[in-house]
């Protein structure tokens, strides 16, 4: 977020002022709400919202339900004869091991084996993939494609057609269940539904670490479900969350953002995200340097941080090993609201084990941490 | 919410007069800056008995978002810190002007603390962004 050196602001001189930055089919719902936004990927999104707070909204999704507008994430679609064959030939993830009706995440990696993007692929049969890509990757992926696609098959970029809603936490089925949308169904699997005369896909997928929902709806249509969603889950508890509690649970359950902890520098095997790759597939972009990379063991790997006390680390910020040497450097940290002390994720050289003990000068204070391998808390999105 | 019995600094701190220890005052940060920073998780104080300057850094205060300094707003010695924020920082963003109190200061010229912005004078300040 804003404070990626670990440097200091004043907090005087946090007034937002956007300009020029695409907004959500949610905005005016958010201004309503009192949220503070902040800009991520060209897009102008909730932080949080008033009466809120990253910490009561965080607790939101552990204990009750949340809901988030992600609506800045990417929309594209490939259609065509053969259009899943050809994505599968693309993307990372094996396409094979899913049937129509599921999800998948799956990286986007460039002839190095850097990440492009990580994301989640809807496959709607093998005519048509619908791809859910970072906010500010959307456009390199789409044109990745584009440029590759063979004769009849056809990348259309929907950036602005669709809204996207998380509903998150322990009571989202019985909240999506009141807005008479489809529950129950497999992790990552997904169900087309009538919502207000549009469909809306609902599929089991999430960046919490709970178990939820994300609802793709139609642009002219994400008020209504917005307004709904909020109505039914009001006798849960149901809170409206904004993009900086989606951090804090991501980074509890050490799931990677694109950007921090995956890039154009970070590959899969170093980000230890090789479950995502298909690696028995005849082809993918980056296959031919990761296998490589995996055959002789990376010089890196991403773990976690988890911190003796409260202090959290900040992304670049650098890791001590025992002889106060260098031994890698942060890509994510926050503060757990679950477990009440100082996390990260840091890319750290290979002899560096879980369990080891490292230090972080912080501002000028030496602050503890062990090595660990998340998640931090435990995950219950199955 | 700007307190009319109070003094404030530009950096958005609050200062009270007297302060529960002995010649001090007692120092806090507004209901702007903790509105301004969110939920803050962490915070660090200056040891009890340090001398500081005017102006000058003498802690932190960390949300998930960012990090702000703590600055003194006059010379002199510090005298108590509120151990209960240290454990606690949530009660800075629930109670800013009480219980979320940070330290205290006995100032070494005390009269400077009238030189300190009035509530109206910060409130404008505040007001125009």
């Amino acid at each position: 977020m804003d404070d990626a050196e670990g440097g200091s602001v004043n907090v005087g001189a946090m007034s937002s002022g956007f300009s020029g930055l695409m907004r959500s089919p949610l905005h005016g719902r958010h201004v309503e709400l009192g949220a503070k936004t902040g800009e991520f990927g060209g897009w102008e999104m909730p932080l949080e919202y008033a009466g809120g707070g990253v910490l009561k909204e965080h607790a939101a999704v552990r204990e009750r339900v949340g809901v988030f507008d992600v609506s800045h994430l990417g929309k594209a679609t490939a259609s065509g004869p053969g259009a899943a064959e050809f994505v599968n030939g693309c993307l990372a993830g094996d396409l094979e091991k899913i049937t129509p009706g599921q999800a998948q995440y799956t990286l986007c990696c460039d002839e190095s084996g850097g990440v492009v993007d990580d994301l989640i692929v809807y496959l709607r049969g093998p005519d048509e993939v619908f791809f859910m890509p970072n906010a500010a990757n959307t456009a390199e992926v789409v044109s990745r494609l584009t440029e590759r696609t063979p004769e009849g098959v056809r990348i259309l970029s929907q950036h602005g057609d669709f809204g996207v809603l998380a509903v998150q936490g322990p009571r989202s089925d019985e909240t999506l269940e009141a807005v008479g949308l489809p529950v129950g169904h497999d992790y990552m699997a997904f169900a087309d539904a009538a919502f207000d005369g549009a469909t809306v896909a609902v599929c089991r997928t999430g960046y919490t670490g709970e178990r939820g929902y994300e609802l793709v709806v139609p642009s002219e249509k994400a008020v209504a479900l917005w307004d709904a969603v909020l109505r039914a889950g009001e006798p849960y508890g149901i809170l409206p969350c904004g993009l900086g509690a989606r951090d804090t649970l991501r980074t509890e359950m050490g799931y990677p953002l694109h950007g921090q902890d995956l890039s154009l520098d970070i590959t899969p095997v170093q980000a230890r995200m090789g479950w995502a790759v298909g690696w028995r597939k005849p082809r993918f972009w980056g296959r031919e340097a990761l296998l490589a990379e995996r055959e002789a063991g990376p010089a890196r790997r991403l773990w976690g941080l988890r911190a003796d006390g409260r202090r959290m680390p900040r992304p670049g910020m650098t890791v001590l090993g025992g002889d106060d040497g260098p031994v890698g450097a942060v890509t994510s940290g926050t503060f757990s609201p679950t477990l009440r002390i100082g996390l990260g994720l840091a890319l750290l050289d290979s002899t560096v084990e879980v369990g080891q003990r490292v230090s972080i000068d912080v501002r000028g204070r030496r602050e503890a941490f062990e090595v660990a391998k998340p998640p931090f808390v435990p995950s219950h999105v199955r | 919410m700007i307190p009319e019995d109070l003094k404030y600094t530009a950096e958005h701190e609050w200062v009270r007069t007297p302060g529960e220890s002995e010649a001090s005052v007692r120092i806090g940060i507004t209901d702007y800056a903790q509105d301004q920073l969110g939920d803050i998780v962490y915070l660090q104080l200056p040891d009890e008995g340090s001398e500081v300057e005017a102006g000058s850094s003498i802690g932190e205060l960390e949300s998930t978002k960012s990090v702000s300094e703590l600055y003194a707003p006059i010379q002199g010695t510090v005298v108590k810190t509120n151990a209960a924020a240290e454990q606690s920082p949530e009660v800075i963003n629930s109670d800013p002007y009480g219980a979320g109190w940070l330290i205290e200061i006995r100032p070494s010229d005390p009269p400077a603390v009238d030189g300190l912005l009035d509530a109206a004078t910060y409130r404008s300040q505040v007001e125009s962004g």
